[in-house]
């Protein structure tokens, strides 16, 4: 049954693993290689709980079969934090109270990332766009919301931008 | 939620791929981004024994301008088209509705081609299609043919595809430099399908109205008005006496409605349009 012998890189670390054709990457990465850090939420392409990194681009991971990952790089919310510190992103998410139960912030932090790479000085509304492809029950949205800012204004300053 | 049991075939090539469903036909189907056909596997509302997988195949990944049309390859993700600087000029409709397509991380996956290939009436690229008079070309081991929009969508996720055949592009034609565009959409979440959409394009006095989501296929209106009142009269009577849809989501009579108010602004940012002001 487990006929596909897939090798990426998760992290920036080789790992190779055998799967069926079946095996959505979701389930690879959480199952077979064992970071479950990703959640499975709706696993039909709804939620963004499983959100990651494939070569570059954020994508929803339970759609996509593992079979199709063979060769990639993988980012998972594992690899924000450095030695064992988090993220600025993730440490704002704890002051701002941006998550209660935590299962959607796996994606949450992972599609704000990839926000912050491509437009690192969103308005408010432009954040909330950036972020609708994932749902959260818990916080309404508003801590997540500014975390995202305040994480965009702290980096500006950082890179002495005109815009901070 | 897990799929049923398949065969995963890489495709290497167009031929390799045309080769397969010669071979497979029905009981197989084409995944490129797999947005819309993993859910359908997962749910089991689908369970082919074969999977083609066409995202090894470079020769499809290529989009670009010719004879008029701008023709999109059966790779091309929706993210590449629409993060591409030229794509306000060449197809201002496009680039208003892109963000209406389901979300980033969707879009960064899914294609053109497979969104024109499931054929769903309330898709916004769908909409685009049938309102620009594009057209779909299809090979398979024997011929290539190209269908028009009109042709093609035959109701709600059904198109005149056989099953040995292959979307190798989608084509859809540029309008002069004096046409005006249009699109609203509602629906129930930023991102979701849409209750109604409308795509409008005008040139001169000719509008070319499309409605998605209040029928098994998107319906195209042509008149001829002189202002935007007689656009929006038009569109009037035309919600008061064309047949549409009503379901669980929504009755005939908040779909009428849609038409009425959607398309009234969309009529009037095509008679407002100017190409360098989009988004």
């Amino acid at each position: 049954m487990k006929s596909y012998q897939i090798r990426l890189t998760l992290n920036g670390f080789e790992r190779e693993e055998s799967c069926e054709s079946r095996t959505t990457l979701l389930d690879f990465i959480r199952h077979d290689l064992g970071s479950t850090g990703t959640h499975a939420g709706c696993e039909h392409g709804v939620c963004g709980a499983c959100t990651v990194e494939v070569d570059g681009q954020i994508i929803r991971s339970c759609l996509m079969f593992a079979c199709q990952a063979d060769g990639a790089k993988v980012n998972t919310v594992e690899g924000l934090a450095q030695s064992g510190k988090l993220s600025d992103l993730q440490s704002a998410f704890k002051k701002h109270h941006a998550l209660q139960c935590g299962f959607c912030t796996p994606g949450f932090l992972l599609s704000a990332e990839d926000l912050l790479k491509k437009n690192p000085y969103p308005t408010e509304l432009e954040v909330r766009g950036g972020l609708s492809g994932n749902l959260c029950r818990c916080t309404g949205y508003v801590g997540i919301v500014e975390a995202v800012l305040e994480v965009a204004a702290a980096r500006a300053r950082q890179s002495g931008g005109e815009h901070a | 939620m897990k799929s049923a049991p398949f065969i995963m075939h890489q495709a290497q090539s167009q031929s390799n791929i045309l080769d397969l469903l010669d071979k497979y036909g029905e009981d197989a189907r084409i995944i490129a981004g797999g947005q819309t056909l993993i859910p359908v596997l997962a749910m089991r509302v689908a369970s082919p024994d074969h999977l083609i997988d066409i995202n090894k195949v470079e020769e499809l990944k290529n989009f670009g301008v010719s004879g008029g049309v701008l023709q999109v390859g059966a790779g091309v993700r929706q993210s590449e088209l629409e993060n591409w600087s030229g794509l306000r000029k060449t197809q201002p409709l496009l680039s208003m509705m892109f963000p209406w397509i389901a979300h980033t991380p969707i879009r960064n996956r899914g294609t053109v081609c497979g969104s024109i290939a499931h054929a769903d009436p309330s898709a916004e690229l769908v909409l685009a299609l049938a309102v620009l008079d594009g057209s779909v070309t299809l090979v398979s081991k024997k011929k290539k043919r190209v269908a028009q929009a009109k042709d093609f969508f035959r109701g709600a996720l059904q198109t005149s595809r056989q099953s040995n055949e292959f979307i190798e592009a989608v084509q859809f034609p540029i309008r002069g430099p004096l046409a005006g565009f249009g699109f609203s959409e509602y629906g129930y979440r930023h991102g979701d399908f849409a209750v109604v959409a409308v795509a409008v394009i005008k040139e001169g006095d000719l509008w070319t109205i499309g409605f998605g989501g209040i029928d098994d296929v998107v319906k195209v209106y042509q008149c001829n008005a002189k202002s935007l009142d007689e656009a929006n009269q038009f569109i009037d009577e035309l919600a008061a006496k064309v047949e549409v849809r009503e379901d669980p989501t929504a009755t005939s009579g908040l779909r009428r409605h849609l038409m009425r108010t959607l398309g009234a602004r969309a009529c009037q940012q095509a008679a407002e349009f100017k190409s360098d002001e989009i988004r």
